[in-house]
């Protein structure tokens, strides 16, 4: 009866749907400010060198110019605030082609553009490093002390002994975020606070990182973040943009609108780097696997390193005695790579998932009891119990819904028109963890009515972030969904975690659900009764006249959590039609089965897990950001050109929650499901595609030239 | 974007002398190409002459001269009101595939048939201002030539220019052997067979077209023909909609038993115009429409192809796709 009641694990609609589908929420640049100016970045043409002269001459003439600002009269900054990125007019010093050499201030966007075209810049150009083929030889053992070599036992023995092994190099290209809301800011100062409109994914670490890096204290920094139209990692450790529009505002005496326009967002807010991952794997005739080797190469920025982790599954998805991860980089003249969605595990999972499939087609096993067979009972990178793990759950209820057993495990023998048929499956993780965050509840009561609000500065991507937190209250406090108000996205609210690496809904909610347990025990405290069955938020205002009460709790994991080895997992199955003289691919079905611990609602989850199934499933087909290797631009600097996915490509959709409960995890057994979602997706796909046609595609996207 | 001065022509006369006297004005028509262009600063007129009110939409049957039994769109008719009109669907199935191939439904309720036909080449060395092209900047080099050029032409380029010209519509037009009415100053109506129509970069990539300063185009006329029953258009792409061609084919059949009495077949995404394959064309009349004729056919054609450094797939694939294409034009869009 109790839990019937409970509206935590129940569909609850997009408590934020009605405001955005009516255009009522505000993004970034939907903030009203008096008097606005509009300023535009311009950019290097160059992918190194030296600015020699700015000639701003003509395009200060124009009509509505406010202002130039270059590197000759922009203010000092802090180069090591936070922001990351590089770019923020500290020197003449060219590291990247299109890195941002200036701002025009005018009175429209349009003006400000118009006038960015006259800016006239000569260089002193140097030849860019960028051709990743060439330089990948040069690549250098890490600085990042987590990417250092991980060894277990001796690979190379194992490898050499083995009769049934794989050794392959897999790619996957440089990708772009490109949130549809593309980044922008409204900046506004009053005295020497400065309040910055920019949709940020971890609200108090925009807050420092901009406040260290415009020099001020944190605390005259504001950063206002209610929606954010997606960000996928770009969003989450923040770029120069944001402290650039500060100054524009400042530099001006005047709000700043600054807004990146598609085209820039290739060169401004990262990327997810190129990565060459060669994957060994050796196994017993019985699919016993005995070594498991996954070496990655990729890029990072000329001055500055990020790799993301493509070993990571490696680490822990199968139990093997000799294991080796290793990273080697070589810094080229490009933005720095960062967070992008599912870092190093999408990627990853494409490598080993891939090299699992070829080498259980060589042992004649099917994939899914080579998979089983190699299941790890403990974690393999640490010898810690798993807090839960559901691996061969997924696997085995996803075959059954999937009809996994009408594969035939030969490919070219499924064919339906001109189309080979295939089938792939594909199995995946991702870390969960939950991070310190703090949470005011404050309770009203008017009349007969008690009404809650809970406020943090959280993030919602678009992800359910008002909508959990709204069913997590009501169920800790006895309210119903509509008494409660949550207020996130500011950092004048009490400090959260970020909305990144799955840690938001975990770290949110145990947040939450902390404060609103705290606030009734306090109540009931106050009280001085004892009550038999528990009483609601309303109740106890009510039979002690409460109007006002409120407080605050800075929430912490688990100690216990430590003990255990926490992560989410998944297995995909994929359905492909390929044409058989075009190489033309569709995902006719796509299955995800996810366990994710409790799933607060089961509604946004499935959103959550189908949305990373489309990008990965974009990641497999069609995604690739084009360098060309001479000068350092990219070539797919719009939508036309950059591949998502379109409806046409993409069939039909299913989403599976393994019930489970993890009490080891953390007090609500949440694990979080953004980035799982997209993991092991481009390898089930690319297996499919090899069931199909019987071509093994190492380097993606899978375009049609390939299959040929 | 650059300023610019806007009119709104009242009549088709007054537009075309309003253009005939600047050189740097341009119509406007559905402006979803032109006005992204201004945006990227590829374009730069300083003068817009908005066409998109004077009509010129009507799409009928034609009742005298040359292609008469045919049928005629009008210049500012829109893409979408092509594809679906009875006529152009019963009669042209062809050209309805081939422009629901194109774009998105947004952009084809936008586009207009004329401004379809002079769009501008999708070449990211061309929309990029900050790299070399002789198309944008006639003896600024072109970017594309040792550059990325996967998409670029195997048919036709010349060491100025690998772009090739992105329309669907146009490659089943070139297909249909449409004609061109165009309007000019001194008032007078002309036929541009589409083979004339447009032109290969030479020395000269800048221009596009045959197309002088100053004309209108006013219709577009389908001569009458057998083809209805077997054709298809085929387009072979990076994802299943929205994307531009890497190859595609317009193929129609006009048969005899087995016998094939007429072939047209028209390649897309492999050259500065819409491809007519001719050769393979004449390989096939009075052959059996056997897949094996259709293997010589496409070979025939695509022997003569120049692939770049990255596009040499386009060969096979091309082959490929006349084969498909033929076979289902043959049965009526089924394999
Ligand atoms: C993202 C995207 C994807 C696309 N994909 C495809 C695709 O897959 N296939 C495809 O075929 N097309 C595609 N298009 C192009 C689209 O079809 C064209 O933009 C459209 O047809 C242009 O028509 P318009 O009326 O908007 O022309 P405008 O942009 O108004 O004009 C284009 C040019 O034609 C001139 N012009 C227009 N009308 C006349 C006239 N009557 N007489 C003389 N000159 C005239 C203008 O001066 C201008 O130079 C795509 C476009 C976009 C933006």
């Amino acid at each position: 009866m109790k839990d019937a009641n409970k509206v935590i694990g129940t569909p609850v609609n997009r408590i934020d749907g009605i405001a955005k589908v009516t255009g009522k929420a505000p993004y970034s640049m939907d903030h009203p400010v008096k008097n606005p100016a509009y300023a535009i970045l311009f950019k290097s043409t160059v992918a190194a060198g030296t600015i020699q002269a700015i000639d701003t001459a003509a395009a200060e003439k124009t009509q509505g110019v406010i202002a130039i600002i270059t590197h000759k009269n922009a203010p000092k900054l802090n180069v090591k605030g936070g922001l990351r990125g590089g770019s923020l007019l500290q020197s003449p010093e060219i590291e990247f082609f299109g890195q941002h050499i200036g701002i025009v201030v005018a009175e429209s966007f349009e003006q400000a553009r118009y006038a960015a075209r006259l800016v006239n810049v000569t260089y002193e150009a140097k030849e860019p490093k960028v051709d990743f083929d060439q330089l990948a030889k040069q690549a250098r053992v890490p600085k990042d002390k987590e990417k250092a070599d991980l060894k277990r036992g001796d690979v190379q023995t194992a490898l050499s002994q083995a009769t049934y092994k794989v050794e392959e190099v897999y790619e996957t290209p440089i990708e772009h975020h490109h949130p549809m809301e593309p980044h922008a800011t409204i900046a506004e100062w009053n005295g020497d606070r400065v309040t910055l409109y920019n949709s940020s994914q971890i609200v108090n670490g925009a807050q420092a990182a901009t406040a260290a890096t415009l020099n001020l204290k944190p605390e005259q920094v504001r950063i206002v973040s209610p929606y954010i139209g997606g960000g996928f990692g770009s969003k989450g450790g923040q770029w120069a943009n944001l402290a650039l529009a500060a100054v524009a505002a400042k530099h001006v005496n005047r709000p700043v609108k600054l807004a990146l326009t598609r085209q820039q967002m290739v060169n401004s807010v990262g990327l997810r780097q190129h990565n060459r991952q060669k994957v060994s794997l050796a196994a017993t005739a019985d699919g016993k696997l005995t070594a498991l080797a996954h070496e990655t190469t990729t890029h990072c920025a000329i001055n500055d390193e990020f790799i993301e982790p493509c070993g990571d599954c490696s680490k822990i998805m199968y139990d093997t005695p000799n294991s080796l991860i290793t990273y080697r980089v070589v810094p080229m003249n490009l933005i720095l790579p960062t967070y992008t969605r599912g870092p190093g595990k999408s990627t990853g999972s494409f490598a080993l998932e891939s090299a699992i499939d070829e080498l259980a087609y060589k042992l004649k096993m099917d994939p899914i009891a080579f998979r089983i067979k190699n299941e790890p009972e403990r974690d393999p990178s640490n010898g810690k119990s798993w807090s839960s793990r559901t691996t061969v759950q997924c696997l085995q209820e996803g075959a059954k819904a999937f009809g996994w057993e009408n594969r035939k495990p030969e490919p070219r023998q499924n064919e339906r028109g001109n189309y080979w048929i295939g089938y792939g499956v594909a199995a995946g993780t991702y870390p969960a963890h939950q991070r310190p965050t703090s949470a005011l509840v404050k309770l009203k009561r008017i009349e007969n009515r008690v009404m809650a609000t809970v406020e943090l500065a959280a993030a919602d991507l678009g992800t359910g972030t008002y909508t959990i937190l709204t069913q997590t209250a009501a169920d800790a406090l006895g309210l119903p969904v509509q008494d409660v108000k949550v207020k996130i996205g500011d950092s004048d609210l009490p400090p959260a975690a970020g909305a990144v690496g799955s840690v938001g809904a975990a770290s949110y909610a145990n947040a939450v659900n902390d404060a609103c347990q705290k606030i009734i025990q306090e109540l009931v405290d106050k009280s001085g009764k004892q009550f038999y069955v528990r009483p609601t938020a309303a109740q106890l205002m009510h039979s002690e006249k409460i109007t006002d009460y409120q407080t605050r709790v800075d929430s912490k994991p688990l100690a216990s959590s430590e003990e255990y080895s926490a992560h989410s997992f998944n297995a995909n199955f994929a359905e492909v039609a390929v044409n058989k003289s075009t190489g033309m691919i569709r995902v006719n079905r796509f299955l995800a089965v996810t366990g994710a611990g409790t799933i607060l609602n089961p509604k946004t989850a499935r959103s959550q897990i189908i949305g990373g199934n489309v990008w990965g499933i974009g990641m497999a087909l069609s995604e690739e950001s084009v360098l060309d290797p001479r000068w350092g631009n990219f070539v797919t600097r719009s939508f036309a050109d950059y591949h998502v996915p379109t409806n046409l490509d993409i069939g039909q959709l299913d989403a599976i929650f393994i019930n489970e409960k993890d009490d080891h995890v953390n007090t609500l057994g949440v694990k979080g499901i953004g980035e799982v979602g997209i993991v092991a997706v481009a390898a089930a796909v690319a297996n499919a595609v090899f069931n199909a046609t019987g071509k093994r595609v190492r380097e993606l996207p899978i375009t049609p030239d390939k299959l040929l | 974007m650059r300023p610019f001065a806007y009119t709104r022509a009242k009549d088709a006369a007054s537009a075309i002398k309003l253009l005939t006297e600047n050189p740097n004005a341009k119509f406007l028509a559905g402006g979803t190409n032109l006005l992204d262009l201004m945006k990227e600063d590829v374009e730069r007129p300083n003068a817009l002459i908005d066409i998109s009110g004077l009509g010129l939409s009507e799409i009928k049957t034609i009742t005298t001269g040359a292609n008469q039994g045919g049928i005629s769109l009008g210049g500012l008719g829109k893409n979408t009101e092509a594809a679906n009109h009875p006529l152009v669907r019963q009669q042209y199935p062809l050209l309805t595939q081939a422009i629901l191939a194109g774009a998105s439904g947004q952009i084809r309720n936008m586009a207009t048939n004329g401004g379809n036909l002079l769009q501008r080449t999708r070449c990211p060395y061309f929309y990029e201002v900050s790299m070399p092209c002789n198309k944008r900047v006639p003896g600024s080099g072109c970017g594309a030539r040792e550059g990325i050029n996967r998409m670029h032409a195997i048919f036709g380029w010349s060491e100025q220019c690998v772009a090739v010209f992105p329309s669907d519509l146009a490659v089943a037009l070139a297909a249909l052997d449409a004609v061109i009415t165009v309007r000019s100053a001194n008032g007078q109506q002309r036929s541009i067979p589409i083979a004339e129509f447009y032109r290969l970069p030479g020395d000269e990539p800048q221009k596009d077209t045959n197309l002088p300063h100053g004309e209108l185009i006013t219709a577009i006329e389908l001569p009458k023909n057998r083809f209805a029953e077997k054709s298809y258009y085929l387009k072979v792409r990076d994802r299943s909609s929205y994307a531009f061609a890497l190859v595609s084919v317009a193929a129609a059949l006009e048969t005899e038993g087995n016998t094939i009495k007429q072939a047209r077949i028209a390649l897309g995404g492999v050259a500065h115009k819409p491809w007519r394959a001719l050769k393979a064309e004449q390989m096939l009349v009075g052959k059996e429409a056997t897949e094996a004729n259709f293997k010589l056919a496409a070979s025939a054609e695509m022997a003569d192809a120049k692939p770049l450094a990255h596009n040499a797939f386009k060969v096979e694939l091309g082959n490929r796709s006349i084969v498909l294409a033929l076979q289902m034009a043959l049965n009526g869009g089924k394999v």
